[in-house]
């Protein structure tokens, strides 16, 4: 995400004028558009920088108006209660939006449609609770005669605060979009399962950027209820959830301040044309619909090609050494009987196969014997449906993929997993990061000046990495491989599984990449268990070898004893199948 | 970066344009605001709201105007959620300067609005409602439920034997009010409650509570459904014959809705309002026959919702005839015991409520038939603040 | 005895409309993944063709096709402007696809107006089955609609063109070399579900209320079916308008219309949480 220098305390004095220039009405108006904004901004973040799309987000608004409204209310007069109260408005949200990240992101719907509906169909019931809850909320007539906030009025100064408020939620997105947290951020929205390899809970980050978008909607809605003085169920409603999305969509959905002026342009424009144009919807729903055919980014993209006259943004300098992890006795990972079984196909039919010693291990067999599928099974990608795998005696059969990588086992995939729009850099300190990092350390610029032995001895090999500012997708094939190998064992993983990882490479980068494997795993005691069909490689990197044939070890040992076994002659030239 | 900066003043100044700035000019015309849905589900009431409007200004403004001075009407969308109304009512105040505000929406808009207007300027609600509402400077003309129902049950239990009632509305204010006053006079004219149901407002499939009207043998049933859902009960009402079992009343069903219905549906149904299309007193025509010469044959049809907005006219006119000036006060003082003849009648206010005739229609194929005129019927509110 | 038969008579209407209704959502998303925020839309214009019809002196039964061809059309335009460009970006497609509604709707205002329609039922009257007395019209699209859901089910079983629409699902690359015109094919089923729903708002027209917001609720429903049932199936768009259907007499006979769409928002939730594949996945 591009932050826009200048275009931040441009659009501060555009705000600030407004009064002075166009007098307290339209002010009030432009405020209500800003509280708006803020929501999406708190929308932007989820869809535009972590890739979820929430269709529900009023739900979180009318959370915060209905309390914020009944904090108001209730402790009109003690301010003791009142501002703990109001920042209930803001938390409440907050944590229900933890809450129900962490139930839905857990079970592994992906970034597929479902995150969507749901947050969608829990806006709707919330919305029906909100009309028939008389008691609670008023009901259909709604939480009326909220007085306003203590020392402001809703017709002139509140919308200093509103102001306020926008600056402190533009800041705090702008804190967490340059943090190391905005990086994984992004990550989770460009290759979801490269950042769980790396040991990052997934579902976690998710559920965090969705409660920040709540925190925000809520600290908007209880402002709304302060302005307004009165708070209905359509607060709730699907109609709101749906705008908020327009104004996010027009404004940029990767852009800070994008949604917010997407929001104020939108609706001053409807709240003056609805009256004076019949067909205003018409207009709204095709600048809508060109948005999002031709401009996806919004507004704010169309004016960011500008920027690019900006000098770019140089990686900070790597000057803090992290120090490697100790090495002890690799702890033994070990196969039992595992079975895999997808619909009707058997894939792994009770593979059982033991990694004991430190060195490079390969894993041979023809298509279809099951060695993508092992790694698969290992780091919890496939459902194990038989048997059981064990590491340093701890089953850790069907353990999810952040929480295997957080043990110690890395995975390379076979085509190379990076994040395309990130530089080379931030995958960098991605993969330094894997290694473990605290609260304070995501939210901290520090992080960014990582380095460690084993990026230098890379950086050495492979000089491409020096170039920190480069696009990855920007990267040759030959250049992603190493870089995703990198990313593997940079954190100076125990074990990291090798998914043919010359596949592509052209002979000269195979012979690179494969000396390159063995001196880093030589040098820091890093295990290695490859599967390669190129016999060369192989060659380089055995010190043992399995061979896999339909779902089972049919045979182990060195490359000698292996190309002496029968068996295995019988499988390779076409025998038994 | 400077080009960026040039762009985003241009879009400043180009959207300025469009804002009106705070004006409060002493001009010649006095100005009005309305406020009717023009979006959303209620609608189907903008285009006869906006005719009615322009009739009764017209009219008013060529026989010489309020206080010898031509009306300026503004209108704002009444038909979103309460806060844009608001943001309209406030606009048409703060911005084109206002001095009084007549209102046909919904009520949960009509407490929105009150509550931010405080009675600064009067404020004219000529919708039907539950009645009930005392805020000061809030003039209630629309018919309230003791006005439909206080002759009409009576009327219905005598002379159609409606004796038990299965009470059907929609799940909100005005469905439950009513209902709360109609059950009292059901049992004080011999009859019983035998089913009380709300619905939400999205529903188009009446099965379940078609079925228990069906099973409770009722023999009327008294609706207080709003909007389309109105239309597809009925119409699947009369299609399980329901009709043959049960006559229909209700207090929400106008000329829209009924078209909606549609002819082969409507037997049995009677409508309880203040003002009908089909109404032929020498007032209702004197409304009723200027405004299709002016408009046309085909002009959106009559109904009681967009010729409440004309009467709101002829009471502000009358209003502020009677204070001399429009100062809110005055209005106040003068509003009580204020008095005018319109479409519906003779029609007088007190204690911010008004009293007014109402009719009964049946519907007979596609259009409604007068059967029975109420005279002076009380609102059952009067307030005293 | 004889509430009971209604009550089974109301259920089953109940599920076969709403497995009519839910039917071209059902072909849109589960063929092509496409999140059609427009289906709703589609229906308003079939049962708006309806009405055009009987405007213009024609009967009944000659809507449902023109009901089709129009809704079919239009279906056409948008595939081949607006959503074709989409395919790979599936939130793009919701939000296009709800932009094409306000459209659709906006669109059908200026036609028609903003009042509310009506539809004569083409059969009126009611016929005694096992004793009751049950609409007459309601009993012709019951029949119609077990028909023609039958002939479906056997279409989708055997026929050449089904078993290409499957490939098409299982693999679209591999279906392309095939030979397979995935293009074609795509616009197809695009332009089939849109009939589909056309067909089933000229189909309900006399039975519902005719108005330019109508579509709202019958997205709604498709969706909740759909999320129940599961997609890419018959079975699923059958057992989920079962489920839904059921659901919704008994919770709204037990608690209320309120209670019974509270009760669809949970289970729908719970379903999208839980099982988001749907009951049957025939994927």
């Amino acid at each position: 995400m591009r932050v826009a220098d200048l275009s931040l305390p441009l659009s501060l004095a555009a705000l600030v004028a407004v009064p002075f220039v166009f007098g307290d009405f339209t002010a009030y108006q432009i405020g209500l558009f800003l509280l708006y904004g803020s929501v999406a901004q708190g929308v932007a973040l989820c869809w535009g920088r972590v890739g979820i799309l929430p269709l529900g987000q009023a739900l979180f608004f009318g959370l915060g108006a209905y309390l914020g409204g009944g904090a108001l209310i209730r402790f009109e007069h003690s301010s003791i209660l009142l501002y703990p109260a109001l920042l209930g408005a803001v938390l409440a949200p907050a944590t229900v939006a933890g809450a129900i990240g962490i139930l839905v992101f857990r079970r592994n719907v992906g970034s597929g449609p479902y995150f969507s509906l749901i947050t969608l169909a829990l806006s709707m019931l919330a919305y029906q609770v909100a009309l028939g809850a008389d008691w609670l909320t008023g009901g259909y007539m709604g939480l009326n005669g909220i007085p306003p906030l203590p020392g402001t009025d809703p017709w002139s100064t509140l919308y200093w605060v509103i102001l306020g408020a926008l600056v402190l939620s533009t800041g705090v997105l702008l804190w967490i979009t340059r943090s190391p947290l905005g990086q994984l951020l992004h990550a989770v929205s460009q290759n979801e399962d490269r950042l769980s390899f790396l040991g990052f809970d997934i579902a976690r980050l998710k559920a965090l950027a969705f409660a920040v978008s709540a925190a925000l909607a809520g600290m908007a809605g209880a402002l709304y209820a302060a302005q307004q003085g009165i708070v209905t169920p359509q607060v709730l409603a699907y109609v709101l959830s749906g705008e908020l999305l327009i104004w996010t969509a027009v404004g940029g959905r990767a852009s800070l301040i994008g949604p917010a002026a997407g929001a104020v342009l939108i609706g001053m424009l409807t709240s003056n044309l609805r009256d004076r144009f019949q067909y205003w919807e018409i207009l709204l729903a095709l600048l809508f619909l060109a948005i999002v055919l031709f401009a996806p980014t919004g507004l704010a993209g169309l004016i960011a090609p500008l920027l690019k006259r900006l000098p770019k943004r140089v990686h900070a300098m790597r000057d803090v050494e992290r120090p490697l992890p100790d090495r002890g006795d690799m702890p033994m990972l070990s196969f039992e009987e595992v079975r895999v079984t997808i619909g009707s196909v058997r894939i792994l039919q009770g593979l059982t196969l033991e990694l004991k010693k430190r060195g490079l291990h390969c894993l041979i067999g023809p298509n279809g014997a099951g060695k993508t599928s092992a790694f698969n099974a290992l780091m919890g990608r496939l459902s194990v449906s038989g048997g059981r795998i064990t590491w340093g005696g701890r089953d850790i059969t069907g353990l999810p993929a952040h929480k295997v990588a957080r043990l110690g086992i890395a995975r390379k995939l076979q085509v190379p997993a990076i994040f395309h729009d990130m530089t080379v850099g931030v995958h960098l300190d991605i993969a330094l990061w894997s290694g473990g990092i605290s609260a304070r350390e995501l939210l901290s610029q520090r992080s960014f000046r990582y380095r460690n032995e084993i990026l230098g001895v890379l950086k050495e090999m492979f000089p491409f990495l020096n170039d920190e500012e480069k696009r990855a997708g920007d990267l040759s094939l030959g250049h992603r491989q190493v870089l995703e190998f990198a990313l593997s064992v940079i954190a100076r993983p125990e074990v990291v599984l090798l998914d043919e990882p010359c596949a592509g490479l052209s002979t000269q980068e195979t012979a690179n990449l494969t000396a390159a494997i063995r001196k880093i795993a030589g040098r820091f005691d890093i295990s290695a268990l490859i599967i390669e069909h190129d016999f060369s490689v192989v060659e380089e990197l055995s010190d043992h070898i399995f061979v896999l044939h339909q779902g089972q070890t049919l045979s182990e040992g060195t490359l000698e004893a292996i190309r002496a076994d029968h068996k295995v002659q019988a499988v390779y030239t076409g025998g038994t199948k | 970066m400077e080009r960026r900066d040039f762009l985003k003043a241009s879009l400043i100044a180009g959207i300025s344009t469009a804002l009106p700035r705070q004006v409060f000019a002493q001009s010649d015309t006095l100005k009005l605001g309305f406020l009717f849905p023009k979006s959303g589900p209620a609608a189907i009431f903008g285009p006869s709201s906006e005719t009615c409007i322009k009739l009764g200004v017209s009219q008013i403004n060529a026989a010489g105007g309020i206080l010898g001075r031509q009306i300026e009407a503004f209108t704002g969308d009444a038909g979103g959620a309460p806060s844009d109304t608001v943001q309209a009512a406030q606009r048409m105040w703060r911005s084109n300067g206002i001095v009084a505000l007549i209102g046909q929406h919904d009520s949960a808009s009509r407490a929105a609005v009150i509550g931010s207007i405080h009675g600064q300027i009067p404020y004219i609600f000529t919708a039907l409602s539950e009645g009930g509402f005392c805020q000061p400077g809030l003039y209630a003309l629309g018919e309230t439920p003791q006005q439909q129902l206080g002759p009409v049950i009576p009327y219905l239990a005598k002379a159609k034997g409606a004796s038990k009632w299965y009470l059907v509305g929609n799940d909100y204010d005005w469905p439950r009010k009513s209902n709360d006053i109609a059950k009292p006079m059901i049992k004080a004219s011999g009859g019983k409650i035998v089913g009380e149901e709300y619905l939400p407002f999205n529903v188009n499939n009446f099965d379940t509570t078609l079925s228990k009207i069906r099973d409770s043998g009722a023999d009327a049933v008294f609706i207080t459904l709003v909007g389309s859902a109105s239309v597809g009960f009925n119409r699947a009402y009369a299609s399980f014959g329901l009709d043959k079992q049960a006559l229909r009343l209700g207090t929400l069903i106008e000329e829209n809705t009924l078209a909606g219905i549609g002819a082969e549906n409507s037997k049995n149904l009677f409508s309880s309002v203040g003002y009908f299309d089909a109404l032929d007193t020498p007032g209702a025509l004197a409304f009723r026959a200027p405004y299709y010469k002016t408009f046309g044959k085909d002009a959106p049809v009559l109904n009681t919702a967009s010729e409440g907005l004309y009467e709101g006219l002829l009471f502000v006119k009358a209003v502020f005839g009677k204070a001399g000036s429009t100062d809110p006060k005055a209005f106040a003082a003068a509003a009580e015991g204020a008095t005018y003849e319109g479409p519906r009648g003779q029609v007088t206010m007190k204690g911010r409520f008004v009293n007014s005739n109402v009719y009964l229609a049946t519907a007979e194929g596609a259009a409604f038939k007068i059967i029975e005129s109420f005279q002076n019927v009380d609102p059952g509110t009067v307030c005293t603040n | 005895m004889d509430a009971s038969l209604f009550f089974l008579l109301n259920m089953g209407y109940g599920v076969l409309t709403l497995a009519l209704v839910a039917l071209g959502l059902a072909v849109i998303f589960g063929l092509l993944g496409v999140m059609n925020m427009a289906h709703g839309e589609f229906i308003a214009m079939g049962a708006y063709s309806a009405y055009a019809a009987q405007s213009a002196g024609l009967p009944l039964f000659v809507s449902l096709p023109a009901a089709a061809l129009v809704t079919g059309a239009v279906g056409w335009l948008i595939e081949a402007t607006v959503v074709r460009h989409l395919y790979k970006r599936p939130f793009d497609t919701l939000l296009a696809t709800w932009g094409i509604s306000i459209l659709l709707r906006e669109g059908i205002k200026l036609a028609f107006g903003v009042d509310y329609k009506s539809v004569v039922e083409p059969v009126s009257g009611s016929t005694g089955v096992l004793g009751i007395d049950y609409p007459n019209y309601r009993i012709a699209v019951m029949a119609a609609l077990l028909v023609c859901f039958f002939l479906l089910f056997l279409w989708y079983r055997k026929s050449h063109a089904s078993a290409r629409v499957r490939a098409m699902i299982a693999n679209p690359e591999l279906a392309a070399i095939v030979g397979i015109n995935t293009k074609r094919l795509a616009s197809l089923a695009f332009v089939i579900g849109a009939a589909s729903a056309g067909i089933a708002g000229a189909m309900l027209a006399p039975l519902v209320q005719i108005e330019p917001y109508m579509g709202i609720n019958y997205l709604l429903q498709s969706f909740f079916v759909l999320v129940v049932g599961g997609l890419g199936s018959f079975h699923g768009l059958f057992i989920g308008s079962g489920v839904i259907g059921g659901v919704a007499s008994t919770a709204s006979a037990a608690f209320g219309g309120t209670g019974g769409y509270v009760t669809l928002l949970l289970i729908s939730i719970l379903f999208l949480w839980l099982k988001p594949e749907g009951l049957y996945a025939g994927r």
